[in-house]
């Protein structure tokens, strides 16, 4: 017969401080194993729901760790403090803040990458909409068993209440299931199935365990070390299960392509044994040929002005130019998504998967009002866009396009032409097979009345920096390439 | 956004020998910006389709060198182009009233030009339009003057019909000929979108020939992707000449069509006008495109917009355009007072009426302009 004084029963065993230590360094792990990508490679935050699932996952765990270790006697604690009270945490931080919390970010991530990849379209319900319908019924339930006061001293709840309580937990881990069931036909490119699986390997072990602890618990009543030591299995078990956390995948990739093409490069580092892959864009990342390879030296064969821009723009090297002019004069968001546009129509059509990919990519970057690098297209076309029933068609970006090419045309077009960049893929066409010393390009005459300097304004008053530098073409021929 | 300007730094005298370099550097840094800084920098700001680029093209009629041939030939294609979407998104706009309105006959084209409607319809669409020869410039006329593509037009407030649609589709013979050379009046009416940001540098020569202040005259685009990429240029501003077309109550906007574009315009010009980099700024409200509110009014009343819907008509005709007018610009006046903290007070505020397709008020306008501006320096200066 266990004393009502043994540690077993008011806790503070040394296996319990053993457990909790455990806990917390696990914890600890999972804050910077989330925390580090970010600050050391000075990720910008994004936003939307690829930041927020796994900020929520974070924080669901840590509850439900917390609500294990303060409900379950770990801790010699006097029960009579209001912040000890049972039902905060084995109820309100177990439920809904913890478990639930965690497959309800799980559910909602599944049911966003169903619309996507299955139904080809973007998730009709906006996931900080879907996450608290989600959570209702936790939080329904969490209230109707703080309001019939359904937990006895010993925070245990009875069997009544015990198994309706399995069922939700179950309930929810059958919903993931089911939901991870119904794309694992799509073959993902950033694993996210194999994070949904693990995910569900995760919880259901965790109930496993539970349910077990607790029938032994109530089965053995009497016997200390049985208590003792289910409950130290309990919190190791969960503390480790937490550290599986897949959720930091989709941190780095989402964090990692926010960021414009045009800043430098950024190693995806995992932190689980994975060889690190650096790439530029989404389109390198797909394993879209030639992608990336802008920077690569080609011939510039004679540029004629009087082409079509449309078929110049597929000449790399008047693209690359031409993308530098558009960025000098605060225009390049236009040819950046005419250039990720055009990789995504090397896809070939027998893969969506992919292109749903890049579609996605491009309007998070390009089309959403707000974006980053927002093109400039009319009402009608960006709705469209955002209300397609296919993903996957290629057609999806043609209207934007065709109005976004038509503003290069009469606007950026014009003014490259007269401009420092034309001048320079000249030159370097015409030097090209004769590689001569070159004094100074001395240019004068009628200027490009695009800016002439805006981010060096303050330090470079007097234009420099415009100038090509004298030296040998080839030089920076050789220079430029490298890049 | 934070603040990206540098406040006034006044740089104390150097005590002793060790900060005599320093201070020989920072009096060269100040000589070197003081030469920079002689270059009065104005930026055109405002909604999309207000003006602002129309104002930026008579700036350099009128100061720099004007149109060459060149420039003018390089327009003919632009001018085409609005030709074709002007009469695609009319024929489109009547296809859809035709579905969606009561009385759908009156939007319905006649059978004898429909299947032109649907050619040009599709020419529209395409990335590369086809040279304006007389043949499609007839069958655009005949389209034109089709009575379900004039009430269409009539209802132009609801689709995004472009101002010029009446003067290109009144001009189209000359338009098409074969050796058509854009009239200075073609380049100023021709429409296009600015993306980025465009710049030149003038100086408004008086009639004595002496050369007074260098203006930097900077253009932008007015859609809402656009406005983001502002903020780079909005240190060391002597004046923002703000654009708003008060023709354009009715409308709304390019890129959100769900949005009213006066109440846009008021949004933008409340917001530039806290900037903390505008403290000191002054700022020249062109209320433009006059020329349309005065034949607007007369149809369509003032209230149809939020921001006016205490308007009250007095009279009618001349009397009313001005009551109109007067309205108007006593609500901006308002606003402006509205968003100034008590410590910006003493900028300059003006505003004025403008046609920028009227070269000669624009001149006009500009001399005030100029002239107020200079005034503002010796004041600075103290010498006022």
């Amino acid at each position: 017969m266990a004393s009502t004084n043994s540690c077993a029963v008011q806790g503070g065993c040394p296996t319990d401080y053993v457990a909790i230590a455990i806990a917390i360094l696990s914890m600890m792990l999972l804050l910077s194993r989330s925390v580090f990508p970010c600050l050391v490679h000075k990720v910008p935050r994004t936003n939307g729901s690829g930041f927020w699932f796994p900020v929520f996952q974070v924080f669901g765990s840590f509850n439900l760790l917390l609500s294990l270790v303060l409900s379950i006697n770990f801790l010699k604690l006097e029960k009579k403090h209001w912040w000890t009270s049972c039902y905060i945490w084995a109820v309100w931080f177990e439920g809904p803040l913890g478990f639930g919390l965690l497959l309800s970010c799980r559910i909602a991530q599944a049911f966003q990458l169903y619309f996507i990849f299955v139904k080809r379209r973007l998730p009709p319900i906006r996931s900080y909409v879907f996450l608290p319908l989600a959570l209702s019924p936790w939080i329904a339930g969490a209230a109707f068993i703080h309001a019939k006061k359904a937990m006895n001293h010993r925070c245990h709840m009875g069997t009544r209440w015990i198994v309706p309580v399995t069922c939700l937990h179950t309930l929810y881990v059958v919903a993931l299931v089911g939901c991870t069931r119904s794309i694992r036909h799509i073959e993902f490119k950033f694993d996210e199935l194999k994070d949904l699986w693990q995910g569900i390997l995760v919880s259901s072990s965790s109930i496993g365990v539970w349910v077990v602890a607790y029938i032994l618990n109530e089965v053995h009543d009497d016997v200390a070390w049985l208590q003792v030591l289910s409950r130290f299995l309990l919190l190791v078990t969960v503390s480790y299960f937490q550290l599986y956390d897949p959720s930091q995948a989709s941190v780095l990739v989402l964090a990692f392509f926010s960021m414009s093409s045009s800043q430098p490069l950024l190693a995806q580092i995992s932190l689980r044994r994975r060889e690190p892959s650096e790439f530029r864009s989404m389109g390198q990342a797909l394993g879209i040929p030639d992608s990336g390879l802008l920077f690569q030296r080609d011939p510039a064969p004679g540029v004629d002005s009087s082409d079509p821009l449309d078929k110049l723009l597929l000449n790399r090297r008047f693209r690359q130019s031409f993308m530098a002019f558009a960025d000098s004069c605060l225009a390049g968001e236009s040819v950046h998504f005419y250039n990720e546009v055009y990789e995504l129509g090397k896809i070939p059509t027998d893969d969506p998967v992919r292109s749903i990919y890049m579609a996605r990519h491009i309007i998070e970057k390009y089309v959403v009002a707000g974006a980053p690098m927002e093109v400039n297209i009319s009402y009608r076309a960006r709705q469209d866009i955002l209300t397609t029933t296919n993903l996957a068609d290629p057609d999806l970006f043609s209207a934007a396009l065709n109005e976004v090419m038509q503003l290069m045309k009469t606007n950026l077009a014009k003014d490259y032409w007269s401009s420092m960049y034309y001048l320079k893929l000249k030159e370097e066409a015409s030097a090209w097979s004769s590689c001569i010393e070159v004094e100074g390009i001395g240019v004068g005459g009628n200027f490009s009345p695009r800016l002439s300097s805006v981010h060096g304004a303050a330090d470079d008053p007097f234009h420099h920096d415009q100038y090509v530098k004298p030296g040998s073409i080839c030089n920076t021929l050789e220079r430029s390439s490298d890049t | 956004m934070g603040s990206l300007c540098s406040k006034q730094r006044h740089f104390d005298k150097p005590e002793n020998e060790e900060n005599g370099q320093a201070a020989e550097i920072e009096r060269r840094i100040e000589q070197e910006t003081k030469a920079e800084k002689h270059i009065q920098k104005l930026l055109l700001l405002g909604t999309g389709d207000s003006g602002k680029s129309t104002i930026f093209k008579q700036i350099k009629l009128l100061f720099q060198s004007g149109f060459g041939e060149a420039e003018l030939k390089s327009y003919t294609s632009i001018v085409h182009a609005n030709v074709y979407q002007t009469i695609k998104i009319l024929h489109d706009g009547s296809k859809e009233l035709a579905q969606n309105e009561a009385e759908s006959s009156k939007y319905i084209i006649s059978s004898a030009n429909k299947d032109v409607g649907e050619r040009l319809s599709e020419i529209g669409g395409r990335l590369n339009y086809p040279q304006l020869t007389k043949e499609l410039a007839e069958e655009i006329g005949s389209l034109w003057n089709d009575p379900a593509i004039q009430e269409t037009y009539s209802r132009g407030n609801e689709l995004q019909v472009p101002d010029c649609a009446h003067y290109f589709m009144e001009n189209l013979q000359r338009l098409s000929d074969a050796n058509y050379l854009p009239t200075k009046e073609d380049v100023l009416y021709a429409r296009v979108r600015t993306t980025g940001v465009v710049e030149i540098q003038f100086s408004p020569v008086g009639e004595n020939k002496k050369s007074g202040e260098v203006y930097r005259l900077f253009d932008v685009g007015g859609q809402r992707n656009e406005r983001r990429k502002w903020i780079h240029l909005f240190e060391g501003v002597t004046a923002v000449i703000f654009c708003a077309a008060i023709s354009e109550y009715d409308q709304t906007l390019f890129e959100d069509e769900h949005k009213n574009r006066m109440m846009d315009t008021k949004e933008l010009f409340e917001w530039v006008l806290k900037q903390p980099c505008f403290e000191k700024t002054s700022f020249m409200l062109f209320l433009n495109k006059f020329d349309l509110f005065e034949k607007k009014v007369a149809n369509v009343p003032l209230n149809v917009c939020e921001w006016f819907k205490d308007y009250q008509p007095v009279s009618s005709g001349k009397q009313e355009v001005e009551h109109a007018y007067e309205f108007v610009k006593k609500k901006f006046e308002e606003l402006y007072f509205q968003s100034t903290s008590p410590d910006r007070v003493d900028r300059v505020f003006k505003i004025y009426r403008t046609t920028a397709l009227d070269q000669k008020l624009v001149k006009k306008t500009f001399k005030l302009v100029d002239e107020t501006l200079r005034r503002r320096n010796l004041f600075e200066a103290g010498l006022l």
